[in-house]
Order: C-alpha cells, then structure tokens, then sequence
C-alpha cells in the first residue's frame, strides 16, 4: 500500500488556512504551467477558474481581518503575511481567471506574471517546479 | 478514466476534486457519503480511481472497499484520514493507498503519478 502525506505524529484535520495555502500552490503551479506553454483542456479550464475564484474570496477575506487587527492592535495573521502579500494573491487569481477566459497575455503580462509568481513562491517558500509534472503536458 | 471523490466536508472535497481535475483534465465526480456513492457506481459503473475520507456516512468507507472490490478487483481505492490508527485498518482492508491528512497539492500529484500515469 502506498504511502503519503503527514507523519503519525503529525496528523490532524485538514483546517481552512491548509487549503487556503494548497489552493495558492495549485494556483502558481496552474499559472507556471501556463507560462509553459502546456496544454488546457475544458476540464482544466474549469478548474482553473474555480480554484481562481476560491482563492480570490479567502484573499480578501484574509486581508480584511489583518486591516481589521491591526488599526486595533498590532497583529500580524495567524499565516503571518502582509497586506501586499494578499495584494499579490489577488493580482494571480485575476491573472489564472485571465488565463483561463482565454485571454492571451502580452508579452509585458506574461513577465509582470512571472514576477508575481516568484514574489508569492519566495513568500510562502514554495519551489515546485512544473517540470516536476510531466503529466501535466498532455491535456 | 474515471474518478470520484467522496467526503462530507465540502471545503476538502472541493479542493481534492479540483486539484485532481485538473491533473488529469478529465471530470471527477464528488460525493457527500458513502451510499449515494455506491448507488451511483452500481448504476453508472466503478470508477477506476475512488478517493475517499475514511469516515464516510451511511456506508462506511471499509463497506464501500469491500463492495467496490467484490465489483471490479482493479479499481484503485485511495483512503484519507486524519487519525494515525486508520492506516492499519486501511491496508489490511486492501485499500491501495493511504493519505495521512494534512496534505496538499505535493501529494495528490503523486497519486495521480502513480496511479494514472504510471498505472500502479
């Protein structure tokens, strides 16, 4: 039987902040996929849009509760990210959805894209690479 | 290729869906419990790949691997859990792969490596 995931000792239920930060993973691994030129197919496209748009949602519902901790005290997240970070959060899922609607990006879009993406993988220390996914090269 | 996910929670079930979606850009089928998922599958067919939390309602997820086994031996049953102790319980079941919870897009790639490209 195969084997994956969280050591004993380190199991515990999946919480909202966990999926919050798979479905950014998922997002900058949609988008460098992109930008690699692999193939979507209307599943993918799918995808692409809803987890954009779950992701857009907790972004701002994130940022709203920092703004709102810290005009009262000075509180950083439980994800210990800044303002900007949500800013650059929100910026990709605008992108994917982008991407996904079938709107080919510029050139310009294309690089302002991939400094969005490594700004958010240094953020959160997060290095998968799409050559990593081979599988994702056949739609 | 064929793939159902099945989970009460809706923010898992979602994410495992989606992320497994788009993988293998094929549609994924999502279920609440244990029952409405072997209802279908009796009327639709096995999947070839079932993805389940191990605490399923109505029908347990040790009653559905053994139903879907005694159906179709080939279909690939992946259960998730967040308790330590299902895993035994799991493998001695026959279920095919165990997903210790929390995990996250990282593992579910290598699943759909495993299983659908390399066909394990």
């Amino acid at each position: 039987m195969v084997r994956l995931g969280a050591e004993p000792s380190k199991m515990r239920e999946i919480e909202l902040d966990d999926v919050f930060m798979s479905r950014l993973q998922l997002l900058i691994i949609m988008s460098k996929a992109y930008l690699s030129g692999f193939p979507l197919g209307r599943h993918r496209i799918k995808s692409i849009l809803e987890n954009a748009n779950h992701v857009k949602l907790e972004a701002v519902g994130l940022e709203e509760d920092l703004e709102w901790f810290e005009k009262d005290v000075a509180f950083n997240d439980t994800l210990g990210f800044d303002s900007a970070f949500y800013q650059r959060v929100k910026l990709l899922s605008v992108m994917a959805e982008a991407i996904a609607k079938g709107h080919d990006l510029e050139n310009h879009k294309k690089e302002a894209l991939e400094k969005n993406l490594n700004a958010l993988c240094e953020s959160i220390t997060f290095n998968k690479q799409v050559s990593d996914m081979q599988f994702l090269k056949v739609a | 290729m064929k793939i159902a996910v099945i989970d009460a929670d809706p923010i898992v079930r979602d994410f495992v869906v989606g992320t497994l979606m788009y993988s293998v850009n094929r549609d994924v089928l999502p279920f609440e419990n244990g029952l409405d998922a072997w209802m279908h599958f009796e009327d639709d067919g096995v999947p070839d790949i079932i993805v389940a939390d191990v605490n399923l309602d109505d029908l347990t997820g040790m009653e559905l691997l053994e139903k879907v086994k005694g159906l179709k031996q080939d279909t690939v049953v992946i259960f998730y859990s967040d308790l330590s102790e299902k895993e035994a319980m799991v493998k001695e079941a026959g279920a095919d792969a165990f997903l210790a919870k929390p995990f996250g897009v990282t593992e579910l790639f290598s699943l759909v490596q495993q299983f659908v490209v390399d066909g394990r």
